[in-house]
């Protein structure tokens, strides 16, 4: 190279002469320097940056196998979000199966408890009515008796004639038609 | 937010001092073109790159003393710092490079950059001691020098990268592959066309050698240059005045310089990037 450097130069070679005179630049320092500085990059690589630079990977890596497992984390959270929102449409279904199920039950429970009251409606109103009947069947008896009687002792004093079973019967019979008319 | 400017000046004020110091009776010393020997291979700069370097490690074994996954203070810092870079040059070089080239450039950058601020901190360059030579010249030998102000210096690392640039453009494409993105046709020519062709892109891979060739010669000067240049001008500018005020007018150019050392870093590694991008650039999904 310092030779192209020569030949490209100058035509007098001793230019290069002057060149390497006026800066100085001598082939034992030269030599040395390339020495000194071929240790100089080692020494820095091997003390000074490699240690950096190994931090600096360790963080990479680091970041990196962060961004994966924050990439694994979203995806559990997405099929967790999924399973979340099938399992809650699940049951939604379910609670309103359960629901409807409840409606129906309820209502059947209900017309059934209402044909219950009815039933036992009815049953009290027969038994009313069955009561009020034989009252009033009572009633009535005791009331064609009395006014049998009445009727018997009327015509008794009205005639002045002492009736018999039978005319006292046949009056009352009479009366009696007569009312239920 | 007052303590950063107030922080410059006095380092400004010390640089202004310690030239006075360093040059005995206040008499200004010019910084030579040249990195000075110190002992054997070692020069000035060499001293300041191994003080950068301790400084980087000293920082970063400060920042990962105790680390965190969530971190804090200087571990923040130094996280922020590499990976703003790596994230950086990712976007420039595709993931899959970077991966593999990171170490490369993210030395490089923080290497050049903390010289470069070495580079402005007093005493670099004005501390030292007058020489003599053989034919009884005087001369100034200062104790550090800006690293990046040292051709040497600029020049390994850009030949070193151009030998990884190879390495690299070799191991990603394979030499058939190498070959052909620098000689082959680009475009699908037939028949006619392609046998027009094959002589003309034979010529832009001649061109594009000679291309590649120049790259690590303007990576050494662009770097050595826009540094030593800098050094110069703070001199220079320091010379105008007594030494008592010499931080006065270097005050601002040492703003400037704050800034020229962050762009200087920034481009030798992006241009490093780009290099190393033309040549192995078949598209991230070539590779998968």
């Amino acid at each position: 190279m310092i030779t192209l450097l020569a030949s490209a130069v100058t035509e007098n070679s001793g230019t290069f002469e002057t060149i390497q005179r006026t800066f100085g630049l001598k082939g034992p320092f030269f030599i040395a320097q390339v020495i000194n500085f071929f240790l100089v990059i080692f020494i820095l690589k091997k003390f000074a940056f490699g240690p950096i630079q190994i931090m600096l990977e360790q963080r990479r890596a680091r970041i990196s196998q962060g961004e994966e497992k924050l990439k694994q984390i979203e995806q559990q959270l997405a099929e967790s979000e999924q399973t979340t929102a099938a399992a809650i449409a699940r049951a939604n279904e379910e609670a309103i199966r359960l629901i409807h199920e409840a409606k129906l039950g309820a209502a059947t429970f209900t017309e059934q408890k209402a044909q219950d009251a009815i039933a036992q409606a009815q049953q009290i109103l027969t038994k009313a009515a069955a009561a009020a009947q034989a009252d009033r069947d009572r009633l009535s008896l005791e009331l064609k008796r009395e006014f049998g009687r009445l009727v018997a002792a009327t015509t008794q004093q009205v005639t002045g004639k002492v009736l018999t079973a039978d005319d006292q019967r046949r009056i009352n019979e009479d009366a009696l038609t007569q009312i239920e008319r | 937010m007052s303590r950063r400017p107030l922080m410059i000046t006095l380092m400004a004020w010390l640089s202004g001092l310690a030239s006075v110091h360093a040059s005995g009776q206040g008499a200004h010393e010019a910084l030579p073109l040249n990195a000075q020997q110190i002992l054997g291979p070692f020069t000035n700069s060499t001293i300041m790159v191994w003080l950068a370097v301790g400084l980087i490690v000293l920082f970063c074994r400060m920042a990962t003393r105790r680390m965190a996954l969530v971190p804090d203070g200087l571990q923040n810092f130094a996280e922020w710092a590499v990976e703003s870079l790596y994230d950086f040059l990712g976007g420039l070089m595709g993931e899959r490079l970077v991966k593999r080239v990171f170490w490369f450039y993210g030395s490089i950058f923080f290497f050049i950059l903390v010289n470069n601020y070495m580079g402005l901190i007093p005493g670099v360059g004005t501390i030292g001691w007058h020489t003599v030579d053989r034919a009884g010249n005087e001369g100034f030998l200062p104790l550090l020098r800006g690293a990046n102000a040292d051709i040497n210096l600029t020049a390994a690392m850009a030949f070193s990268f151009a030998l990884l640039w190879f390495y690299w453009a070799l191991t990603e494409n394979g030499l058939k592959a190498f070959l052909a993105h620098i000689f082959a046709p680009k475009g699908s020519f037939h028949g006619l066309m392609l046998a027009l062709m094959v002589p003309i892109f034979l010529f832009v891979g001649v061109l594009e050698l000679i291309s590649i060739a120049i790259r690590p010669v303007a990576l050494t000067f662009r770097l050595f240059g826009n540094i030593y240049g800098g050094e110069q001008t703070t001199e220079a500018l320091m010379a105008l005045v007594p030494a008592k005020l010499a931080f006065l007018p270097a005050l601002p150019f040492f703003f400037m310089e704050l800034l020229v050392g962050f762009v200087q870093a920034l481009v030798f590694t992006l241009l490093c990037a780009i290099f190393l991008k033309l040549i192995c650039d078949h598209g991230e999904d070539g590779h998968s």
